[in-house]
């Protein structure tokens, strides 16, 4: 660590963590809910489960990035971060949103929008609290000694991502308008600015690790999200296919998102060439491993999942099926969660002075997540392709489908469980870290 | 090759075209959505029901236009689907017409026996409903396209239970075959009703309508508060079936 400031990202690693473990629980009791096994429906149906599950998510995500820029950004700037104590007011401030936002689902403090849940009141929040994150992000890289691209990019990519939130809190009268810029939110989001936050952190742990020369990196860090956005913005048209606006988003849609799978390509294809050229074998294996996973994965869970369902003629059926369940579960987990546990690995052993990275906690953590979500994403495209031709190929009632598909649901608990081993293991091995070790930086 | 600066151009050049072309195709669509989507049929009733299904978060069980959750039925067509006398009567007491199936909430405001209003707040939900299946969806959701010989109950009103009802109330037709089958065909929560009019007396049959609870305690069957001249038509039908 060359920052004491940097110290701060810890407290956001371990909130990300311990959200994740709980979003794991509401994961269990909607899985279970599918085999029949419902007794919670009275307290925490559905709907609530889901609603928490999917928040958790996001803000785990969100949490994971912050402290990913607490530490990345004051490295690049090569300065204190420019206030640490609006830091800590902002973390405890966001814990105190996310906290209330989750509890108050429970009490049907919500709104029925997908991913949006959040109430209105508490945007307001939301917003004030990001905007206090990135004033501190943007004065610290003001009055660092260098600017660098990694952290320009990643700075545009969380300032995008707070303004793209905006048009999720516009008023509409109309169902098929709120649908339509909730895609400005969720869509530019996750395969848009999100990408550029994820590029821009690979693209810091690959300079790190593997030695290669930072102009290099960076310049294809442009070339990827360049592609994003090229493909990404015009891309937002897979999702008007079918929810009311013009048949001419079939066409947009479909060419442009059909692109997408190009960004995520060039990301693994990158982060895989530089880890073969780099000279320097870094000693923490299981970092530079979590890097090279999640560009792999995410290629295949957005860019290769996302593909099979996203042309037109495919996505008629597939569209508001378990399919989409699969694909968002391999996506979201390969980009977004993997990036955030590839950064925790790089920076724990750093932030704390001790080497945890060696043994089988560590290592198996990597193959049993990375299996168990093989193995959900498994279980939910086979309920999801049976579900296409029972129910909306044949015209089977949904009930009678789901009930032919229970089986799978068993399955998709089953590989869950391995996954959640693996989380576990994640978490235990962050905890044998323990607290951040400043003492050799003072002295 | 590729220099760092061309690389940056392309970035920035991309994301511009992009953008513009995308704000532009925004605009194109916005005029576009209220002849789509029928905005003069936007009503008070319509939003009041569109805020029903917000507030409630129906979308985290069901999707709607597609969107939403997996765990309960596509709504966008329902009404074509079930009818509005059938949605009505299910939810009042959704768990009443799938016993022992996937749950749905039993929400006490389309409840009347709970809350006064429920009534205007299932029209409202209703209207929602009515308003939503009107917008021009590009044909989502697509009709089923291979032909199977599968023996699964009809949805009430469908082709193939027309003859099978010939001379039913449209009342029957629209709730009761949701539980019950005449001819092989309806739903098989309840018992077949074929020759029902051989085994009970026609007060009976009036007695058991009106309050199933009165007659037989713990039934599952809901009583449905039919006004007398629906009541009267449907066990005059039921008569028929000997
Ligand atoms: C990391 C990036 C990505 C993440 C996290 C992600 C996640 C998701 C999620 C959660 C949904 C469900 C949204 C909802 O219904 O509210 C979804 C839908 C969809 N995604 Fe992605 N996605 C990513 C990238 C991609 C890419 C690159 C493609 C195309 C090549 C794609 C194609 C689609 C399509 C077509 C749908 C709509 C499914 C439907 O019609 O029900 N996604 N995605
Ligand atoms: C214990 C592990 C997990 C289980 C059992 C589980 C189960 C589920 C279930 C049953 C749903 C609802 C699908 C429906 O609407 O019917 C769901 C939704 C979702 N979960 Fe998970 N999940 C787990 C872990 C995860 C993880 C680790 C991630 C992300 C990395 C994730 C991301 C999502 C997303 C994005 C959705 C919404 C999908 C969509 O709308 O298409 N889940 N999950
Ligand atoms: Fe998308």
């Amino acid at each position: 660590m060359k920052f004491k400031s940097q110290s701060i990202s810890w407290a956001f690693f371990a909130a990300a963590l311990g959200l994740f473990a709980l979003q794991l629980v509401y994961g269990f009791i909607m899985g279970f809910a599918r085999v029949g096994m419902d007794g919670l429906h009275e307290w925490i149906p559905f709907n609530v489960a889901r609603a928490v599950h999917t928040n958790l998510l996001v803000v785990w995500l969100i949490t994971g990035f912050m402290g990913a820029a607490y530490w990345i950004i004051p490295d690049e700037a090569d300065r204190e971060l420019w206030s640490p104590k609006l830091a800590w007011i902002q973390f405890w401030s966001l814990m105190a949103v996310g906290v209330t936002a989750v509890i108050g689902y429970h009490f049907q403090w919500w709104e029925g929008r997908k991913f949006l849940e959040i109430p209105r009141a508490l945007d307001w929040l939301v917003v004030a609290n990001v905007l206090t994150f990135l004033f501190n992000i943007l004065m610290t890289i003001w009055k660092g000694r260098h600017m660098t691209t990694t952290a320009s990019v990643l700075f545009f990519g969380l300032l995008t991502a707070a303004l793209l939130y905006l048009p999720g809190m516009i008023t509409f009268e109309s169902a098929v308008l709120d649908s339509y810029f909730r895609w400005w939110v969720v869509h530019l989001w996750v395969e848009g600015v999100w990408e550029l936050i994820l590029g821009a952190v690979l693209s810091y742990l690959l300079i790190k690790m593997t030695g290669i020369d930072r102009e290099i990196i960076e310049k294809w860090l442009y070339v990827i999200v360049g592609l994003t956005f090229l493909s990404g913005i015009l891309g937002t048209g897979h999702h008007y296919y079918y929810t009311g606006a013009p048949r001419y988003w079939l066409i947009v849609g479909g060419v442009f998102s059909a692109l997408e799978p190009l960004a995520f390509l060039g990301m693994a294809i990158y982060a895989i060439a530089m880890a073969r050229k780099g000279g320097r074998d870094h000693p923490n294996k299981v970092a530079m491993r979590w890097t090279l996973g999640c560009a792999v994965m995410s290629f295949i869970g957005a860019g290769f999942l996302g593909f099979a369902h996203t042309l037109p003629q495919v996505n008629m059926w597939t569209h508001g099926t378990l399919v989409t369940a699969m694909h968002g579960h391999m996506a979201f987990w390969g980009a977004y969660a993997m990036m955030v546990l590839a950064i925790i690995a790089y920076a724990m052993p750093q932030m704390t002075g001790r080497v945890r990275y060696r043994g089988w906690v560590a290592e198996t953590s990597f193959w049993t997540t990375n299996i168990g979500m093989a193995g959900m994403t498994g279980a939910f495209a086979v309920m999801g392709i049976a579900q296409v031709y029972l129910e909306r190929k044949s015209g089977m009632d949904f009930l009678d489908v789901q009930e032919a598909i229970e089986v799978h649901s068993w399955g998709l608990i089953l590989a869950a469980s391995l996954f959640a081993v693996g989380a576990l293991l994640f978490i235990r091995n962050f905890l044998s870290y323990g607290r951040p070790n400043t003492e050799e930086l003072a002295a | 090759m590729l220099s760092k600066s061309g690389a940056k151009a392309f970035f920035l050049g991309g994301t511009f075209l992009c953008a513009t072309a995308f704000v532009l195709l925004t605009l194109d669509t916005l005029a576009q959505f209220p002849e789509r989507s029928n905005e003069e049929n936007l009503t008070e009733e319509v939003i009041a029901g569109w805020k029903i299904w917000e507030r409630s978060n129906c979308m985290g069980c069901h999707t709607l236009m597609g969107e939403g959750a997996y765990y309960a039925p596509e709504l966008t067509r329902v009404i074509e689907r079930r009818g509005t006398p059938w949605i009505r009567e299910f939810l009042k007491d959704p768990q009443k017409f799938f016993p022992g199936r996937r749950k749905m909430i039993k929400y006490d405001f389309f409840d009347p026996a709970v809350d006064p209003e429920a009534d205007e707040n299932l029209d409202h939900i209703l209207a929602f409903f009515a308003w939503i299946q009107e917008v021009d969806t590009n044909g989502f959701p697509p009709k089923p396209d291979i032909v199977t010989q599968q023996a699964a109950a009809p949805m009430p009103g469908a082709a193939s239970a027309v003859d099978a009802w010939a001379g039913a109330p449209d009342y029957f037709k629209a709730v009761c075959t949701g539980c019950h089958a005449v001819a092989g065909q309806g739903g098989n929560v309840g018992p077949a009703l074929d020759g029902v009019a051989t085994r009970y007396e026609r007060d009976y049959l009036v007695n058991w309508i009106a309050d199933p609870q009165a007659v037989k305690p713990g039934t599952t069957m809901p009583a449905l508060g039919l006004d007398p001249e629906t009541l009267e038509q449907i066990v005059s039908y039921l008569e028929t079936l000997k």
